[in-house]
């Protein structure tokens, strides 16, 4: 029965022209998503650049003052951004923390047009004055973007429900059931055979058109262990809706029916199970208010600042290392302010802790829930092999605070010491440079993909006696 | 090679067939006649095991048909009232898919053959089924059947809507089948054509077998007075 | 004949236990949205209640202090929370809620609810508006696609015709049989919704006038699906057909054409970075005067002109503080610099807006959006203007602080302390959201999209009635 439905299933879909129109639709929302995933990724590579080649430039202009000031000329910049200052290079030369993007960013924008991909720390200002968010028109958030994991999360099912809504119930209207049934063989295995066939099809149209739009496209280098998880991804969660499909076909006769129900069951697991989910966690695991976090940090800067003396003396007395090696003694207003910048710091600790606390359960539990809707596993996992997910996001603000954090350190032997910064010491500057999160290329959420679509059709063999099959061949 | 015992469908309350018994040998045609709702169509779902017997059993070839609804339906080929088939297939390709998926695999000469033997017109056969009439369609039918290799065909009301010349070639159709050794069940309306195809006539009513003839006993007027007195009959009862 | 078809096909759909089914989906998730919202609403008000009065406790009991140190203390101005909100929160989610206000810089509404939020959030929030803008649609082709197919399909379309009566009253039936559960629906909410806000504690600026509004752009929005439902029942053969159809336009018109529309935007009219945003305005802050700096060549400039103008020949003389003289000077020229670089971002956005209104020709969701997220007092230019009056207020602190610094102290002075009393003089930063008539004025062109949308289907679906 294989040989002929697969033979005849081709010849049924050329003639109803629902492969060309698939291969177009296919081809021009891939196209268009592809490209304007590429657009975005090539101005975060562009921004990345611009900054990189301005803090080059920036730092040749450093040098040549250093050079001036070592040489004994007299420069005209404001005194407090000669950089033979330690403190003046700390906070008007910083580095550029960049967070570049991935080989497959373009396959997700997933939180990339929230955050920034690039900040430069100082030395002064804290943790919380880097303002790690983008600055986008927040229309543009609301409405999100389309890119290919819109294409495949929310749209390919519904070009899935378009084909496959009405395989039995269609001939049940056409009036072909009646000889069909009457042919030695199952329905359920017939039925099973045509979605696989056009499981095999579309599988196959949606691989080409994808490869062809990468290989025009120009993605380069061609990243195959990225791409192969990208496209078997797409095809465990098409699986999925191939597999819910037939259910549907099986349980009911009407076209209209099976197209309502399977409509209903995309608002359920796109729309509405995520949604839900997003609001329960932040119901079971609250952020606390960020403007509790702003009233706590100025109390406590109120009172660093009324005791910043006697902090220094503090800090003075924790690191003896200073007292020894300075033999000047002098000290400016940088040598309390960094000194009581870092009790700030601890004294918020626990209060950053808890957004971070919070957030990391947030995901926990979205991690746990993830299976009751396969469109959350299906566009999680697109974002982190695209490296735009909050986790890429969340690793990668925690390198740059503790970069910050290095580039502060960095700085204190040269104010506590009151040594000069010198052109010999430009090239001993800490550098950022990003660690992507390990990626297990999706492997588990496509077991659960496939988990789920077995389970759904082995829920459709199961219904053996299916009464309500007989039932459609029985009314006239 | 049919054959129904004691077989009954109630829906509810209503008894649809009601304890049939009946059988149709090889080179057998049996016409079941009677009013809509007297239970014919039931009675041939029952056989392809479209619906399941309320009790009583039925047979093909000796295999029950609620037991073996596969293997049965190998012998059996099924023509509905309106036989319709894939409008974007031709003929030949529409034969070969049912014949295929029933498990046969013809190469084409032989497929023109059973078309040809089911009386299609030679240019009709690589036309689309979308352009053809319900005879043609129904000749496609026979020519699954021929193909099949079938030894029981099951027709519901196969002339109704066709033209006299077309109902007068289905008929000569069927007698070559029969002389074949497959057994036919026919259920229809039509006293005329059951009188020149049948072997066996039955008349049906209420679910119920309530007259049986052989053919070549009885004249068409007879058939007809006995036909309307079995319906009559109802009235008065009722 | 209206009466008679409108009643008909109401008890056809009552009697469908799928349609049955989905009303009663529609009005459980409208419950729990609107549910939520408020509680979301009320937390979010209280917390706002209590962020501004202890923000200003902190500002009130700074001690003595340099108002220069003061004005880098700075303060905080918090967004409120709207009442219409409850019905839609457009972006409130993605623009931050606070703005810090300090000297010599203009900081952006800093910690917006979905970065705190995992990427779950990106998917959508169970909000009235969520269902108002996209369930309800869907349940209109639910409703609807078959209007007319059916009474092809199953051969009473003939049976109408021989009767003689004129096509558009039978249609006028069908269409006010899809349109009065629709408006009922909505009717409710809205309803439930206005008791609901002013039942709620110092609900403020709530009105009614607003709610109707609102409740008149969804209906006209729902007005448009039911056409084009209509229309694409009467045009095609088949239910099927109509049903795919109908829903390709739901689909284009709610998820493709607003995603599509921002990439557009945002390609062809981008926003700098933040660091490259806060790079240029570097470098013109640079080229003007910097209050901190009396060695500058610009410094010098006004040095000279102030001692012109008041006949005096040291900068000792004159009757204040010339460094706080400076210091307001350059505050002024940096608010300069600040009001052009985000009077670009303005413009890029006008821009963008454009290209959202272009889009709307295929997507009467872009208008209604809009409009809906406007009167709600949650759209985009709301938050402008919030912004724009909290930089409006920074400037004048500056100004009071810098003042104080000028008129009480003498020149070189860094050690002169205002009382820990001053602070208190400080006016409250109070914002009044724009009233109904001018973000009506503002989004008229979103109003004529819509009815331009209201017209065209009107006069398809008539037009093709009367060739039944």
């Amino acid at each position: 029965m294989l040989r002929y439905n697969f033979i005849y299933e081709l010849r049924l879909l050329l003639r109803s022209r629902w492969i060309q129109l698939l291969s177009l639709l296919l081809l021009l929302l891939f196209g268009f998503s592809v490209f304007n995933g590429m657009g975005k990724v090539e101005k975060r590579r562009d921004d990345i650049a611009a900054a990189r080649k301005e803090v080059s430039a920036s730092d040749q202009a450093m040098l040549k003052l250093l050079d001036s000031v070592e040489r004994g000329l007299d420069v005209s910049v404001s005194p407090w951004t000669i950089p033979s200052s330690p403190m003046a290079v700390a906070n008007y030369y910083p580095r550029v923390a960049a967070m570049d993007p991935q080989p497959m960013a373009f396959a997700s924008t997933g939180q990339a047009d929230l955050f920034t991909h690039y900040v430069k720390p100082t030395a002064s200002g804290d943790d919380f004055s880097l303002n790690f968010t983008e600055m986008t028109s927040p229309v543009q958030l609301l409405f999100g973007s389309f890119d290919l994991a819109f294409v495949i999360v929310y749209l390919l099912p519904l070009l899935i429900i378009a084909f496959t809504y009405n395989i039995l119930s269609s001939e049940k209207e056409s009036g072909s059931l009646r000889l069909l049934a009457s042919q030695p063989i199952s329905i359920q295995k017939w039925v099973f055979h045509k979605l696989i066939l056009r499981f095999f099809w579309l599988s196959l149209l949606v691989t080409v058109s994808l490869l062809l739009v990468f290989f025009i496209m120009g993605i380069d280098p061609l990243h195959w262990n990225a791409v192969f998880s990208l496209l078997g991804l797409t095809l465990c969660y098409m699986l999925f809706w191939f597999a819910l499909a037939f259910l549907v076909n099986l349980l009911s006769n009407s076209s209209a029916k099976n197209a309502v129900s399977l409509l209903g069951l995309w608002v359920v697991f796109v729309l509405l199970v995520p949604s839900v989910l997003n609001q329960l966690g932040n119901t079971l695991y609250p952020m606390p208010p960020r403007t509790l976090m702003i009233n706590e940090m100025r109390l406590q800067k109120a009172e660093a600042t009324k005791q910043q003396d006697k902090i220094l003396d503090n800090y003075l007395r924790d690191h003896p290392e200073y007292a020894i090696n300075d033999s000047t003694q002098s000290r400016s207003f940088w040598h309390g302010y960094m000194a009581s910048q870092k009790l700030v710091k601890e004294a918020l600790a626990p209060i950053v802790g808890s957004y971070e606390e919070q957030l990391s359960k947030q995901q926990d539990w979205t991690r746990k829930m993830q299976w009751i809707s396969p469109a959350i596993i299906a566009q999680e996992s697109l974002n982190s092999l695209a490296g735009t997910s909050t986790q890429d996001y969340e690793a990668y603000r925690k390198q740059v605070v503790q970069f910050a954090e290095l580039w502060r350190a960095h700085f204190m032997p040269f104010l506590f010491n009151n040594t000069l910064f010198t052109t010999n010491d430009h090239d001993a500057l800490p550098q950022f440079q990003y660690q992507p999160l390990q990626q297990n290329g999706g492997i588990q959420a496509m077991s659960i993909l496939l988990l789920m679509a077995l389970v759904l059709l082995g829920l459709g063999f199961a219904m053996q006696s299916a009464p309500r099959q007989k039932g459609i061949l029985s009314d006239q | 090679m049919i054959s129904t015992n004691n077989l009954t469908k109630k829906f509810g309350d209503f008894t649809a067939v009601d304890q049939l018994s009946l059988s149709v040998n090889e080179g057998e045609i049996l016409c079941l006649l009677g009013a809509n709702g007297a239970g014919k169509s039931t009675t041939i779902n029952m056989l392809l095991n479209f619906i399941n017997p309320s009790s009583g059993s039925a047979t093909i070839n000796n295999l029950d048909v609620v037991k073996n609804p596969i293997k049965t339906k190998e012998y059996i080929t099924y023509i509905p009232e309106n036989l319709m088939l894939y409008p974007s297939l031709s003929a030949i390709e529409n034969l070969d898919y049912f014949s295929g998926i029933a498990g046969k695999q013809l190469p084409s000469a032989d497929l023109e053959g059973f078309l040809r033997d089911a009386g299609l017109q030679e240019e009709a056969f690589h036309k689309r089924i979308s352009t053809f009439s319900k005879g043609m369609r129904q000749k496609v039918g026979i020519a699954i059947a021929l193909a099949k290799d079938t030894k029981v065909l099951l027709l519901d009301e196969p002339t109704s809507g066709l033209d006299p010349k077309a109902s007068n070639e289905f008929g000569n159709l069927l007698q070559k089948l029969r002389k074949k050794g497959v057994a036919i069940l026919m259920a229809t309306h039509d006293l005329f054509r059951a009188k020149e195809v049948a072997t066996h006539i039955g008349i049906m009513k209420d679910g119920q077998l309530r007259q049986q003839f052989i053919a070549e006993d009885i004249s068409l007027a007879q058939l007809e007075k006995a036909y309307l007195e079995t319906m009559e009959y109802k009235e008065v009862l009722s | 004949m209206i009466a008679k078809t409108c009643i008909k096909e109401l008890k056809e759909l009552m009697r469908d236990g799928r349609i049955r089914t989905a009303f009663l989906i529609v009005i459980v998730l409208l419950g729990v949205a609107i549910w939520i919202s408020a509680r979301q609403y009320q937390s979010i008000n209280e917390q706002y209640q209590s962020a501004k009065t202890t923000e200003r406790s902190v500002w009130d009991d700074q001690g003595e202090k340099n108002p220069h140190s003061a004005a880098h203390y700075g303060t905080y101005a918090f967004k409120p929370k709207y009442p219409l909100s409850l019905l839609d929160q457009g972006v409130d989610k993605y623009a931050g809620s606070s703005i810090f206000l300090e000297a010599h810089k203009r900081n952006e509404a800093q910690f917006s609810v979905a970065a705190d939020q995992t990427g779950l959030a990106r998917f959508g929030d169970l909000t009235p508006d969520f269902i108002l803008l996209f369930i309800i649609p869907l349940f209109i082709i639910l409703l609807g696609y078959n209007s007319f197919t059916k009474e092809r399909e199953m051969g009473t379309l003939t049976l109408l015709k021989s009767l003689g009566v004129p096509s558009w009253k039978w249609a006028l039936g069908k269409w006010l049989a899809l349109f009065f559960p629709i408006l009922a629906i909505t009717a409710l909410l809205f309803l439930l919704a206005g008791i609901l806000l002013s039942n709620l504690q110092d609900f403020g600026v709530f009105n009614w006038t607003s709610l109707l509004m609102m409740f008149v752009v969804y209906i006209g929005y729902y007005v448009a699906f039911i056409n084009i439902v209509l229309f694409i029942s009467l045009k095609v053969k088949k239910s099927g057909i109509a049903l795919v159809l109908s829903l390709s336009i739901w689909i284009l018109a709610c998820l493709v054409a607003p995603k599509a529309a921002s990439n557009i935007a945002e390609a062809k009219h981008p926003y700098p970075t933040r660091q490259e945003f806060a790079a240029n305005v570097l470098k013109d802050k640079q080229e003007g005067l910097d209050g901190h700096d009396p060695w500058s060549k610009e410094s010098k400039l006004l040095e000279q002109k102030v001692l012109a103008e008041y006949g005096v020949d040291s900068i000792h003389k004159l009757p204040f503080n010339f460094d706080g003289y400076r210091m307001q000077k350059g505050e002024e020229h940096e608010a300069e610099v600040y009001l052009k670089h985000y009077n670009y971002l303005k413009e890029q956005f006008s821009e963008q807006s454009k290209v959202y209104k272009g889009l709307a020709m295929i997507s009467p969701y872009l208008p209604t959006r809009f409009m809906s997220m406007a009167i709600a007092q949650t759209d985009y230019n709301t938050h402008w203007d919030f912004a724009d009056a909290a930089e409006t207020y920074r400037i004048a602190t500056q100004k009071f602080l810098n003042d104080n610094f000028a008129q009480n102290s003498t020149y070189g002075e860094w050690s002169y302390r205002a009382d820990a009393d001053f602070w208190k003089q400080l006016p409250v930063f109070e914002y009044d959201p724009p009233e109904l008539k001018t973000i009506l004025a503002q989004n008229s062109s979103n109003l004529w999209i819509l009815a331009i949308w209201l017209a065209i289907s009107f006069s398809l679906l008539l037009l093709t009635t009367k060739n039944i």
